[in-house]
């Protein structure tokens, strides 16, 4: 992708203006295992996201993708190994590492079935600590950006799967986060739903966001990748 | 501070969106209370208790009493139910990558039910006072900040249930067992002076005994065994021992899942 200066995102408003290439979220020597008689599902995973840059890591079913994406996320913490976003942790200023994330997991959970859909927006975005007077508008946008306005006031256990979908997806990005993780983002999506994800990421790219998504195989081939890798064994091996 | 409190208020809002989203809660919440003091009302009227010293006899004694249970059962029975209720249904995911965070987010789930149950004993208070004519004392109104540090002394109960919820993901049977408990040793229903000796002890050593006494004398006139400065440094002694050990407790059932991996478990 071209080099080009970016704007300081809502998600770090202490933060200076980066530039493309800049390492954003780094993960070094993780290591997870899981109780029981099993190898380590990760084990000394180390990589790098970098501003305007997006990332797709593969493998097989219960290979560990959806264990990286929570350690990177603050989710789960590292029982070896280091995930920091510059001088921030999960554990050192939490809260300000987590302002950086937005997060989508594999699946149909994490939403509030009886609220209404901009109800929902509104939550998150007080969850993320968007400042009031930004709140509004940022629900608004997200709305139209993921083709939600005309549910908007619809309660969120009476959508559609990918509707539902779509509203996970919104707020991931609705804060404006540095580093986007995306598990298994395309999940009900139809074809326009599919259209606007990647419209989202290719815009989270541009104002300087790091996009990861997770997903068994495939997307590789059908989204546009800065580096691609594949999970297996607990180590990442980059695809050519 | 500000995004702070515009997240605590999200939380409360959401719960309240949920609890009127279900009408029949609303209309429970009322008669519930109301069976209950009519309950005692009549049960009253067939007693007589030497060990009763309150102007209002037995039923001004054991209002306040229900008004605690009410109080317990709410909060204490509700929020380890609500905060298993968010790791089934997937939505503690979004304090854990939230820049207000899991501790935050958790505390945020517990304000409602405290609310609501503190609505419901003041509820339950208006309904003794109207419809069976209890009567008052002129110091009532004292009987808010009381309440207020009464709350600061159970809330650590509910950080341990919580914790419980966390770890175990289970801990439904300990709140019951938690309210029955200090219903008996608490002097809820039957003053714990009738108590035998070998359990009076439990009496003086947890919050509730001394926040109820303080309140019934506030509320109802009734002698206290106690000093009234006595019983309030003990209520305050409560909360700074055990609220700062209720928090470190359920901060550190979160590093554990957070850890182990099981966070994300059900």
């Amino acid at each position: 992708m071209s080099s080009y200066h970016l704007s300081a995102p809502i998600s770090d408003p202490d933060r200076a203006a980066g530039s493309v290439g800049e390492p954003i979220l780094e993960l070094d020597d993780l290591y997870h295992r899981w109780k029981g008689p099993k190898p380590p599902v990760l084990d000394g995973v180390s990589l790098t996201l970098r501003a305007g840059e997006v990332t797709w890591i593969g493998g097989r079913n219960g290979v560990g993708k959806t264990t990286l994406l929570r350690l990177a996320a603050g989710i789960l913490l590292a029982q070896r190994g280091s995930v920091r976003i510059g001088e921030l942790t999960p554990l050192s200023k939490g809260g300000r590492y987590r302002r950086q994330i937005g997060f989508l997991s594999a699946g149909d959970r994490s939403l509030q079935a009886r609220m209404r859909v901009a109800q929902q927006l509104d939550y998150w975005g007080r969850l993320a600590y968007v400042p009031r007077e930004r709140r509004a508008e940022l629900v608004a946008d997200s709305l139209r950006r993921f083709g939600l306005e005309e549910f908007a006031a619809r309660r969120v256990d009476r959508m559609s799967m990918g509707q539902r979908q779509r509203i996970r997806l919104a707020m991931a990005f609705l804060h404006e986060p540095r580093v986007v993780l995306l598990d298994e983002p395309r999940n009900s999506l139809d074809d326009d739903g599919y259209q606007l994800l990647n419209e989202q990421i290719e815009q989270a790219a541009k104002r300087g966001a790091t996009v990861l998504w997770c997903s068994p195989r495939g997307e590789d081939r059908v989204i546009d990748c800065d580096a691609s890798f594949t999970l297996s064994d607990g180590n990442l091996e980059q695809v050519a | 501070m500000r995004l702070w409190l515009d997240a605590m208020w999200g939380i409360i809002r959401r719960d309240a969106i949920l609890f009127v989203s279900y009408r029949s809660q609303l209309i429970a919440q009322f008669l519930g209370p109301l069976f209950s003091i009519t309950l005692f009302y009549y049960i009253s009227h067939i007693l007589t208790a030497k060990s009763i010293h309150s102007p209002g006899g037995y039923f001004g004694f054991v209002i306040i009493g229900l008004v605690i249970v009410q109080i317990l059962t709410i909060s204490l029975g509700v929020m380890p139910v609500t905060v298993r209720q968010e790791l089934v249904s997937g939505t503690i995911e979004r304090f854990l990558v939230s820049a207000h965070g899991p501790i935050n987010g958790i505390l945020g789930t517990m304000l409602f039910p405290l609310i609501n149950a503190l609505f419901s004993g003041v509820l339950m208070l208006a309904l003794a006072a109207i419809v069976f004519g209890l009567p008052l004392a002129g110091t009532a109104v004292l009987a808010v900040p009381v309440a207020l540090l009464g709350t600061l002394a159970f809330m650590p109960f509910a950080f341990f249930l919580v914790a419980l919820v966390m770890a175990f993901k289970q801990a439904s049977s300990a709140s019951q067992f938690i309210v029955a408990g200090v219903a008996i040793i608490g002097g809820l229903y039957f003053p714990s002076t009738v108590l035998p000796g070998w359990i009076r002890w439990a009496s003086e050593v947890q919050p509730f005994t001394p926040a109820t006494d303080l309140l019934r004398h506030l509320l109802v006139n009734a002698p206290l065994v106690h000093p009234a400065g006595l019983e309030l440094l003990k209520l305050a002694g409560f909360v700074a021992v055990l609220l700062p050990a209720g928090m470190m407790l359920l901060r550190a059932s979160i590093r554990y899942g957070q850890r182990s991996g099981t966070i994300a478990e059900y």
